[in-house]
């Protein structure tokens, strides 16, 4: 063990002679939590509106008043046919269209049904149905409005849907102003992230990032880098013992990686609130378990690279999977059955549930057993697999 | 008392390669022996240095350096050997004193302690002590890397071509250092692709595709050429060298300085003479000059299995 100490501070000295790497474990945690999650942000702005308005009158110029009064939308123009309006968004000139029939008033004043068509380019899909899901539930209020008798004669206008240049599925938010009273409404309270936050979402998961970059990916690379420099030869005819040499980058490494998730956490709790009610034991068990799996994943890659280049393509390749697949960014549910069950054998996923669930909820050890036994049994095995193929390789 | 006893071995990288290293003679080195390895790119010079030095494992057969076996006492063995790869593989991030500290450290032992085997050389580096290793000249590099192979010590020093890349004046430097350290009693084993340098070992093996050739002093393999060998040059040099390969008594010739050496087919026993007027009538060479030339190493070298 005596190997162990000169072997973590000679791997401090290269750490700290290095002008660039103290930076990058500062900045990185920094710039990933401060910046990336107002950057992704799933709320739609400014989504380009044209309208076709058939009725010319007075309740047509009250609808139009009503979205120009929501910050959602701009004005794209006023087209005088459908077609014409479908060139226009052909055109990439507006992202949505409303096409208002003619005889609308009439119709509401006899009260009748009213058909309000809306098309939304989906080639950007996000864009397409949540924009189309605003604009239908601005025509809804807007029906029940009319109704309530704000404006004049009472009577309910009806939006249908369609999405169109892209795979669109038909709007499924369209609501129907049935009658003059809503005999049920629908008030949802949100919890645990009440106003839907879309940053709350993501914070955890920077957090997950932050860790796999500089836990993961500084450990790996230093190996590798090594072996690539030939100093891994000189190292291997000294006495030093190979298990001694690179568990000393693992736990250097891993603490490195703790550090940055403790500044990210410190972030995340000042900056946005999250973990109010504590939860550090849960967070941080979760976070050596998460790290030994890293470690022993890094060292497979390790073992079959052999210049730095394969290495960060490999870990990059991985790295894509666990992040895209594991319900980082996008729910697990809304994925495809099969790439569910596959999320099964991601060990970020696990890890993103812990964090979520004691970030946003509070949760605690009794309530997360499943994914904490998971983690586990892959950290284990992961390791398991980087002893044999490193044996395998002499 | 022998310091290193291969008695076969055997090394490949592949099935379908041809072995690396395929020793089939047994062979020793002295204790306090300079061994010199010489031959061409491929021959598989390294990795029998990697086999001795534990760094891979044969196929097939053994060795003893100090006699410890390279596979059984692996662990022991490197403790008494040192090795300086022909790569520069020290960490080029670290300055050169955390360099030799570090790989003392590495031994469990201290700078002062051997600084009696470093100090000649390591005075010189001192001024630079806080640079980067990375940012040192070719020369420097190599004394670094020396100095933190004998920072423990070792009893059996391996140099897999060291002087390669460094300039002459360094180069002699290098080798006067070696016989200093072989005066302690230190087994050196060196390769190199200089012949003025393998001039100097007691020993010289010649290797190629993975097997030893010849081994014997310097001395005796140039007494043992056994070919008559000529020096020839005249006042159109690049036209005498196409005119001596065309002529049916010569075997090899080949440039060598400023002179053409000549290697005749064994049968054929002619004076010098008698090549020079065959150049000068048949070929119209002018300023012939032909002389009996005894063989160095490098023309061994060239010759011998090729």
């Amino acid at each position: 063990m005596a190997a162990f100490g000169y072997l973590i501070v000679k791997e401090m000295k290269q750490f700290n002679s290095n002008r660039f790497m103290p930076f990058v474990l500062v900045l990185l945690p920094v710039v990933l939590m401060l910046f990336v999650p107002l950057l992704a942000n799933m709320e739609i702005r400014n989504v380009r509106l044209m309208i076709v308005d058939h009725d010319r009158s007075t309740t047509s110029a009250l609808l139009t008043d009503r979205i120009a009064q929501s910050e959602y939308f701009r004005f794209a123009g006023y087209c005088d046919t459908y077609s014409g309006a479908v060139d226009e968004m052909g055109m990439g000139h507006t992202d949505i269209i409303m096409e208002i029939p003619a005889g609308m008033e009439r119709d509401i004043g006899r009260g009748e049904q009213v058909e309000i068509f809306i098309a939304a380019n989906a080639v950007n899909s996000t864009k397409g149905s949540i924009g189309g899901g605003y604009l239908s539930s601005i025509i809804t209020d807007f029906s029940e409005e009319l109704a309530a008798g704000l404006y004049a004669p009472d009577a309910p206008v009806q939006a249908s849907g369609q999405e169109s240049s892209g795979a669109g599925a038909a709007l499924s938010g369209d609501v129907i102003g049935g009658g003059a009273t809503m005999p049920l409404t629908v008030s949802p309270q949100f919890r645990y992230n009440p106003h839907l936050d879309y940053k709350l979402f993501m914070v955890p998961a920077m957090m997950i990032v932050v860790i796999i970059l500089i836990g993961g990916f500084f450990a790996t690379m230093s190996i590798v880098s090594e072996k690539e420099a030939g100093t891994i030869e000189q190292i291997n005819v000294t006495p030093v013992r190979k298990r001694d040499f690179i568990s000393s980058k693992v736990v250097f490494y891993g603490i490195l990686g703790l550090i940055a998730f403790t500044l990210a956490f410190l972030i995340g709790h000042f900056v946005y609130g999250l973990a109010p009610h504590g939860g550090l034991p849960e967070l941080y068990v979760g976070a050596v378990l998460f790290l030994v799996f890293m470690a022993g994943f890094g060292l497979i890659i390790s073992n079959y690279s052999d210049t730095l280049l394969q290495s960060v393509f490999l870990m990059l390749f991985f790295v894509l999977i666990f992040m895209l697949m594991s319900g980082i960014f996008t729910p697990v549910s809304s994925m495809e059955t099969w790439a569910q069950y596959l999320t099964y054998f991601l060990p970020t996923t696990y890890f993103v549930n812990i964090l979520r669930a004691v970030c946003l909820k509070g949760s605690q050890f009794s309530d997360l057993t499943f994914n904490y036994i998971m983690l586990s049994v892959f950290a284990v095995l992961i390791n398991v697999i980087a002893i044999v193929t490193y044996k395998k390789q002499r | 008392m022998d310091s290193i006893v291969v008695r076969r071995l055997k090394k490949s990288y592949g099935r379908t390669l041809p072995p690396a290293v395929d020793l089939q003679e047994p062979f020793s080195v002295r204790q306090g022996e300079l061994f010199g390895i010489i031959g061409p790119d491929g021959a598989g010079k390294t990795t029998l240095f990697r086999l001795l030095t534990t760094l891979v494992s044969p196929d097939e057969g053994t060795a003893t350096v100090e006699g410890l076996d390279i596979v059984r006492d692996y662990r022991q063995l490197r403790t008494i050997t040192g090795y300086m790869p022909g790569r520069f593989s020290l960490y080029p991030d670290l300055s050169v004193k955390e360099n030799l500290t570090f790989f003392a450290s590495v031994f469990g032992t201290d700078i002062k302690t051997n600084y009696h085997l470093i100090g000649d050389i390591y005075c010189r580096l001192e001024p630079f002590e806080d640079r980067k290793a990375g940012n040192l000249s070719g020369g420097m590099k190599q004394k670094l890397a020396l100095c933190c192979t004998l920072i423990h010590s070792p009893r059996v020093l391996f140099l897999d071509e060291p002087t390669t890349g460094v300039d002459p004046s360094s180069r002699r430097e290098f080798w006067e250092t070696l016989a200093r350290l072989k005066d302690t009693g230190m087994t050196i084993v060196v390769s190199t692709a200089y012949m003025d340098e393998a001039d100097r070992c007691d020993r010289v093996a010649m290797m190629k595709s993975g097997r030893f050739l010849v081994t014997d002093s310097p001395a005796a393999i140039r007494g043992d050429f056994g070919r008559q060998l000529l020096a020839v040059r005249s006042d159109e040099m690049f036209r005498l060298l196409q005119d001596l390969r065309k002529m049916p008594q010569v075997d090899r010739c080949y440039t060598f300085g400023d002179t053409h050496h000549v290697v005749l087919n064994d049968g054929c026993k002619s004076a010098p003479e008698g090549i020079g007027r065959i150049l000068e009538e048949e070929y119209g060479h002018k300023g012939v000059s032909v002389r009996v030339q005894p063989a160095t190493l490098e023309d061994c070298y060239m010759n011998v299995g090729g």
